[in-house]
């Protein structure tokens, strides 16, 4: 077990994020996707601090801000969410598009 | 500590840690692939779980014990439930029929693509470590208060954005 | 031990921000139009107090994570009287559709905040936390209009694809951070110098490029522009004014810094992608403008072109294109900050946004009309008006460096942009209006945008002791590099 494993891990993970945010019509789905994405993030972090001895301590603070960040952003994220069901009626956000232009 | 036994496949032998880190790796991406294929979004959040409790697992594998605690507090106990109410106050019936869109190939090619440029460039760049290392809880509170000191504070204004924001939108549709 | 006086700055914008919220709860509803005041007069004493304190000095605090220099103090100076310029567009505009000013004000205090830490920043984490905080603080004004689905959905969307940008940049920097071994930007030319890396592996370029994307989303670079015609439409319109001016240059700012100091020795390897990114953006921002109808939407893809030619000047990567960014940054700011007071002034008494509700406007209100054709061909680049002056210096420093056709392209763009903004002025001027009634302003409000209009003169006009400024900010920047 090498590094390398552990990177081909956070790569899966990030790319199925992505898959499920350009895939996924529900906000709160493509939300569930995002999480997805930045565990991967934190992954990576982790193993490069572990596989690095002059690296460690970086990479594990900024794996804490970045778990930081991500609850504070669901939080926001949902409350928004409600608002727009609120007014809409639905937490359907068409598609984030990739192809407009 | 690992060691340099711990060669992986390649040497043709199966370690216990490898083993242990290819289920745990089964689980993540399993929950993962249910995240974004699941029909209902009930059983979407609860694999998230799962695949999030799979990445504190491999945490603990890398020896970042602190951070393994911190995920199944947060991502357990709190994100998820947190998601769980707002999947209560919307109409979780309505997800079924606006699962996906009609960008799903593209999508697919798109994540597929990615994938496979981020494992060339893992393996290109692998210099075949497999000593981990493992750090204190006390360095790492040190260094975060010490060296991270900025950045700390940053954070905790981020958070207190956050709090205000969604207090301030979720009033401002009760009202209307 | 960290001399604590060099954050003034920050500590007390800090202060002023929890002080608004504050405020907010214990003033009655009739004294809330005090706000804003009570807001730009703290953001003046800040303003002072930075001035005071921090000028011409040279500090690099906590090891390079927070950055004191004339680059920083250039933004700094910017940032404040940009947040200053932004509360003085919204205060009317808040008075009307805002339901919770004091929130307003103080998320606002705090974005400024984020980005005097942004222009700071010495380090990836600093940088991406301080981007995140400026983030969620546009994320909630983005949500915070009163005119329900449209601001709600441009908050929706705006958060979701902001965090799919986070979530890349972070990919990013822990690719830097693993294969170069730091995140200071510094310490990472060094690693990248020492190294003589001539063949770069992967995984440190998708870093790179990584990075590239997550703020490329910022700027709102094609290809990840297409959150911005929607937010900008949606959001209330102080709000959209300030995005396309401050978050850029907010973000702008974090690019020089991140380039010059941390990546310039392998400039090869990533220059082709923000050619490439340089010439799409302002190529399909300016030929989307012509199509559009809503004015809000016409400059979003306007302003979508002109990033692509700040762009320009972060590929020539010289001193010289720096003080053409600087200089563009400021110009375009002014007037576009015009531009939005007039959209704002006449949203505040006819309700319209569309290219069609300016149809007479020369008639029903002279100065307004007039403003608006100053703002507009300052933004074309038409000589006399800041944007020729700034546009001018920049083009200029990106073709010493050779990049003949980029420029060349950029000059056709400007032409093509000449065509939607005269658009909007034949409209006003030529066009008849169903309802002819003359608007009244109050005096207020034509006072704001009578002193925007005298500084988009100023800055074209006599441009100067501002270039002299800027100078000195961009060699402070490139010292740094041995």
């Amino acid at each position: 077990m090498s590094l390398v494993h552990f990177q081909i891990l956070s790569a899966a993970l990030f790319s199925i994020g992505l898959y499920g945010v350009l895939a996924r019509r529900s906000a709160v789905l493509i939300l569930l996707s995002i999480e997805l994405m930045l565990n991967a993030v934190n992954i990576n972090l982790i193993a490069f601090s572990a596989y690095t001895e002059s690296l460690a301590s970086t990479g594990q603070v900024i794996a804490i801000f970045v778990i930081t960040v991500a609850a504070a952003e669901v939080g926001l994220a949902l409350a928004i969410i409600i608002n727009l069901f609120r007014s809409k009626g639905s937490v359907d956000i068409d598609k984030i598009d990739v192809m407009r232009w | 500590m690992g060691s340099t036994q711990e060669s992986g496949t390649e040497g043709g032998v199966l370690t216990e840690s490898l083993v242990v880190f290819l289920i745990i790796s089964v689980v993540c991406v399993a929950g993962g692939l249910g995240v974004v294929f699941s029909r209902n979004v009930i059983h979407a959040t609860f694999l998230l779980l799962v695949s999030l409790m799979g990445v504190a697992g491999i945490f603990l594998l890398l020896l970042a014990e602190f951070l393994a605690l911190v995920q199944v507090l947060i991502y357990g106990g709190a994100i998820t439930i947190v998601v769980l109410f707002v999947i209560m106050l919307t109409k979780s019936d309505e997800f079924e029929s606006l699962v996906d869109n009609s960008q799903k190939p593209l999508a697919f090619l798109i994540s597929i693509g990615l994938f496979v440029v981020m494992t060339v460039a893992a393996i290109a760049a692998d210099n075949g470590n497999t000593v981990r290392a493992s750090l204190k809880f006390s360095d790492l509170g040190h260094s975060l208060f010490t060296d991270w000191a900025i950045p700390f504070e940053v954070a905790s204004l981020v958070l207190l954005v956050a709090l205000i924001g969604a207090i301030v939108i979720s009033k401002q549709g009760e009202e209307e | 031990m960290t001399n604590f006086w060099l954050f003034i700055p920050e500590f007390t914008i800090t202060a002023l921000a929890f002080g608004v919220i504050g405020a907010d709860l214990f003033l009655a509803r009739e004294n809330k139009k005090y706000l804003p005041w009570i807001s730009s007069i703290g953001l003046i004493v800040v303003l002072g107090i930075a001035l005071n304190y921090l000028l011409g000095k040279q500090e690099n605090l906590y090891g390079g994570l927070f950055l004191i220099d004339d680059f920083s103090m250039f933004f700094k100076v910017f940032f404040l009287i940009l947040g200053l310029l932004v509360v003085l567009i919204s205060s009317e505009y808040v008075k009307n559709h805002i339901k919770h000013p004091g929130e307003y004000y103080g998320i606002l205090i705090f974005s400024i905040l984020a980005m005097m830490l942004m222009a700071a920043s010495g380090e990836l984490l600093t940088a991406y936390i301080s981007l995140e905080l400026l983030s969620f603080c546009l994320y909630v004004l983005v949500a915070s209009g009163r005119y329900g689905e449209k601001s709600t959905e441009a908050g929706v969307k705006y958060i979701l694809l902001g965090a799919v940008a986070s979530a890349f940049m972070l990919y990013g920097i822990s690719q830097i951070y693993g294969l170069v071994g730091t995140t200071k930007f510094a310490d990472m030319n060094l690693v990248l110098v020492a190294e003589n890396s001539s063949a770069l592996d992967l995984g440190l370029i998708m870093g790179i490029v990584f990075i590239i994307g997550g703020l490329a989303f910022k700027i709102a670079a094609v290809p990840f522009h297409m959150w911005a015609p929607d937010v900008y439409e949606g959001a209330p319109t102080p709000i959209t004014a300030y995005l396309a001016v401050g978050s850029k240059a907010a973000a702008f700012a974090l690019i020089l810094r991140m380039m010059s100091s941390g990546f310039i020795s392998i400039m090869e390897d990533w220059q082709m992608v923000i050619i490439v990114i340089a010439a799409l953006t302002m190529t399909l921002g300016n030929l989307v403008a012509l199509a559009q109808n809503n004015i809000k939407r016409l400059l979003a893809y306007s302003s979508i072109g002109h990033v692509g030619y700040l762009l320009m000047g972060v590929v020539a990567m010289t001193p010289l294109a720096f003080d053409g960014i600087m200089l563009h940054l400021v110009g375009y700011g002014v007037t576009n900050l015009a531009c939005f007071m007039c959209i704002i002034m006449l949203y505040n008494s006819t309700g319209r946004d569309d290219v069609a509700g300016y149809a007479g406007l020369a008639d029903r209100s002279p100065f307004l009309a007039m403003s608006m054709a100053v703002a507009l061909f300052s933004l074309a680049g038409l000589p006399f008006f800041a944007g020729f002056t700034t546009k001018f210096y920049l083009f200029t420093a990106v073709a010493n460096e050779g990049l003949i056709w980029l420029v060349g392209l950029a000059i056709l763009n400007s032409l093509i942009s000449l065509y939607y903004y005269l658009m909007v002025i034949k409209s006003m001027y030529i066009d008849p209006s169903e309802d002819t009634t003359v608007l009244v302003f109050s005096r207020y409000s034509l006072s704001v945008l009578g002193i925007l209009v005298v500084f988009i003169f100023l800055v074209g006009v006599y441009p100067g002791p501002l270039v002299e400024l800027i100078q000195e900010a961009s060699q402070s920047l490139f010292s740094y590099i041995p």
